[in-house]
């Protein structure tokens, strides 16, 4: 078997004179969880309809398990896409052993294994309740048992927490997680950064078509130069006295009760070291804070703010779903 | 396969588990059994009317009567004919004659009465209702009045309802008749003068032209064994048509809700587009042949209950069962039949899956109808005159092929001609389905909607348009 269930090689998609994906590269490791991350519009869901084989690339190759996407690969795969629908006249139970069934399960194995998703679920008392009938939460989750009940080798899931309470956000998490330990490889998009940071074993992300990381949290991080914040009183000048020992400050705010620094914490030096040598100079702290990085501060400093703007109002739309 | 087959179930099933198909179901034979009872009761509960002749010599009262009974032995006479077709005890003259002067007390619906004045304006209160006259069934209205004018020369329908008219067309009838009597009365000609002309007249039966050996085995008349092949073609035309009627709003419908539940890409994850188009073609082919079918063996219950009654209908089928089983007809005939339903059913499918709406398919509906009309005039032509120079010329055009080829079928057209339209309608069907498959996915993956069909078609004809 190939160590890759999904490999892209500089794939591109047009749609008229927009270009949707440009020259995308990517190969997702077998048995890893992968992020795929950008604001609405940045062409995951595209990129992962062309990986399953929805749509044709304009140029560039895509192998799922190592052919064309076919039927016979795309039984291995589960797939929640971005766009939720089930058939809303059919049961709940009907529904995951239908789509069970059409991903190469015996009708006897199908319903056995909807009956079990269901109860572990707690959906159980809704097993033969139709679609229609469900919350829209309910539905969701009929949903994406119905993409797990094959046991796929291969997960694939398009903004699988939008419009998701955080109860259930986070025990999809746990689910992910559980699968993830099952032995499943899972490529899931999403443009809430904290999932990805939670999840993921390699994040890949994208802006307006192209790919701009594909590495490790680690990775993603190092790109940031690590840094930590400082506030001083009466005006102390603490870029003049951290300059020479080697740090960079710079005055981000006037907080009304003194003003805060930002140092640049050089390679090999750690936020204590800047601290020390603030206390050496003699400045009057007021607060110190070491620097947390946040993916969104990786995707800032890859993209630039507009579209970390454009990353802000996906999340905004996300929540007002 | 296997996924063909999944598609299918789950789609039919959708399809019959939902209360519109059993109310379809159950609503033509329902339908058949009510319009029946109230055709009968409507003919039974019709009320019998009185009228009256103010005459002073009865002639015209006499033939009116004459008339009434004209026609009750004309109907008697049709009936014992069809009795002898179907081989039930048929009434000998003597006793049709009677069975119709009981008819006339029975089940007449305009029965006269003596006059209860001798002008209009004595009979005004009766016919107004104000009056009642008595009669053989109790006291009742007066409904009619003929009376003479003052100079003879018409016989004037008096009543208040102006809409029943069978008593004053009947009198009419009798009228013409008495005249005709006078005149060869006159003429001294004889009341049956006319009769014995017509009787005199040379009969024109219908003779096939066979071969010798056709001839000698089956003789030279017309019989239903030659009809049977264009009732049966015809049958089958006008049930394609249903069946493409039919489909049009569980194709339209099917396809929105998925588009609606935006469950394509699911679906596309586990099937190929073809299986998926395929399974769901057999599952609305299956849902109305099950409605069909059903509808099928009702008739074929009330048939056999009809036939168990009456001996000779074995031979009237007959025919039809042997046309059935003619290959000649019958396998173009079905070839015909399943290339149009792929034709039809593919373009409504792929139309549907450019609307998100029931709204916006309701707009479609229109021109889809028109589109289905033409084949059905075409129908209409074709089964009139099989041999029209217009039927030849439609049947070459690709969208009433499946329709007119199967009627041309019993009128045995050359085997070149039949090929070459069985080809066309294939190479037709094949680009149909092409073309639809390319409409379909660029509706369920792209999400295109009817206003970028434009665009597509100049796309897929090689002209730049909008890409969806």
């Amino acid at each position: 078997m190939p160590s890759s269930p999904l490999i892209m090689t500089s794939v591109t998609k047009r749609f008229g004179t927009f270009t949707a994906v440009d020259n995308l590269s990517l190969e997702v490791p077998d048995g890893q969880i992968i992020g795929f991350l950008g604001p609405n519009g940045a062409g995951k869901s595209t990129s992962l309809r062309m990986g399953l084989g929805i749509m044709e690339p304009d140029s560039g190759e895509v192998e799922l398990f190592g052919a064309r996407p076919n039927v016979r690969a795309l039984q291995q795969v589960g797939f929640l896409p971005e766009e939720r629908g089930l058939y809303k006249k059919m049961t709940a139970r009907d529904t995951i052993s239908h789509f069970a069934r059409l991903k190469g399960l015996s009708a006897h194995d199908a319903r056995t294994r909807a009956d079990e998703l269901l109860s572990a679920a707690g959906l159980e008392e809704f097993s033969r309740a139709r679609i229609s009938k469900l919350s829209k939460g309910m539905a969701q989750k009929v949903q994406i048992l119905s993409t797990l009940a094959h046991r796929p080798k291969f997960l694939i899931l398009d903004e699988p927490f939008s419009g998701l309470d955080p109860v259930n956000q986070q025990a999809l998490e746990d689910l992910v997680r559980a699968e993830h330990a099952r032995g499943a490889t899972i490529l899931f998009s999403t443009h809430v950064m904290e999932h990805a940071e939670r999840l993921c074993d390699r994040i890949v992300m994208m802006a307006r078509g192209r790919k701009v990381l594909d590495g490790t949290l680690k990775e993603a991080f190092a790109t940031l130069g690590q840094g930590a914040r400082i506030s001083v009183e009466n005006g102390f000048d603490l870029s003049s006295a951290l300059g020479p020992k080697g740090f960079e400050a710079v005055r981000t705010t006037d907080a009304g009760h003194g003003e805060t620094w930002r140092i640049d914490l050089p390679p090999g030096r750690e936020a204590q070291d800047a601290l020390r040598a603030a206390i050496e100079a003699g400045a009057p702290i007021t607060g110190f804070a070491p620097e947390e990085a946040r993916l969104r501060d990786v995707f800032v400093s890859l993209v630039g703010e507009a579209d970390a703007a454009a990353l802000a109002a996906s999340l905004a739309e996300d929540e007002a779903a | 396969m296997r996924n063909i087959l999944l598609i299918f179930r789950r789609d039919y099933l959708g399809y019959v588990k939902a209360w519109g198909f059993w109310l379809s179901l159950a609503a033509v034979p329902l339908f058949m059994i009510i319009g029946a009872a109230l055709a009968s009761f409507a003919a039974q509960s019709s009320p019998v009317r009185y009228y009256a002749v103010i005459e002073p010599g009865g002639i015209y009262a006499e033939a009116i009567e004459a008339e009434f009974q004209r026609r009750e032995m004309a109907n008697a006479e049709r009936t014992s004919e069809l009795a002898e077709q179907l081989d039930l005890p048929v009434m000998s003259e003597d006793e049709a004659r009677a069975a119709a002067e009981g008819a006339s007390i029975a089940s007449r619906k305009f029965i006269p009465v003596p006059a209860p004045a001798d002008s209009i304006d004595g009979l005004r209160p009766y016919l107004l209702g104000e009056k009642l006259v008595s009669g053989p069934l109790g006291d009742k209205p007066l409904f009619a009045a003929f009376v003479l004018a003052e100079d003879g020369g018409e016989l004037e329908y008096w009543s208040d309802d102006v809409n029943v008219d069978q008593l004053r067309y009947l009198a009419q009838d009798a009228m013409l008749r008495l005249a005709r009597r006078d005149a060869l009365n006159k003429a001294g000609l004889g009341e049956d003068f006319l009769q014995k002309v017509d009787d005199n007249a040379f009969d024109v039966p219908a003779r096939r032209i066979r071969t010798i050996e056709e001839q000698d085995a089956t003789g030279a008349e017309v019989t239903m064994a030659d009809r049977a092949p264009m009732f049966v073609a015809g049958g089958l035309a006008y049930f394609l048509w249903l069946m493409v009627f039919s489909i049009i709003q569980y194709l339209l419908m099917g396809t929105i809700e998925e588009r609606s539940n935006k469950i394509f890409d699911t679906l596309l994850t586990s099937v190929k587009l073809p299986e998926l188009l395929a399974g769901k073609m057999l599952a609305v082919f299956a849902v109305t042949s099950t409605m069909m079918l059903s509808w099928g063996l009702f008739a074929f219950a009330g048939g056999t209950l009809v036939a168990t009654q009456i001996p000779g209908v074995g031979s009237i089928i007959e025919p039809f069962l042997a046309t059935l089983a003619n290959p000649a007809i019958i396998v173009p005939g079905l070839i015909s039949f399943i290339l149009g339903y792929i034709m039809y059913g593919m373009i409504f499918m792929a139309l549907g899956s450019l609307c998100d709406t029931i709204q916006e398919a309701q707009t479609l509906l229109s021109p889809m109808m028109i589109l289905l009309m033409l084949p059905m005039f075409a129908i209409f032509i074709a089964f009139q005159d099989p041999g029209s120079p217009l039927v030849d010329i439609a049947s070459w055009i690709p969208f009433f092929t499946p329709f007119l080829l199967i009627l041309r079928m019993p009128h045995d057209p050359p085997l070149w001609e039949v090929l070459a339209q069985m080809g066309l309608m294939a190479g037709f069907a094949l680009l149909i389905l092409w073309l639809s498959t390319k409409v379909y996915r660029a509706g369920a993956v792209h999400g295109a909607g009817i206003g970028d069909m434009g665009g597509m078609l100049k796309r897929m004809v090689g002209l730049k348009g909008k890409a969806v």
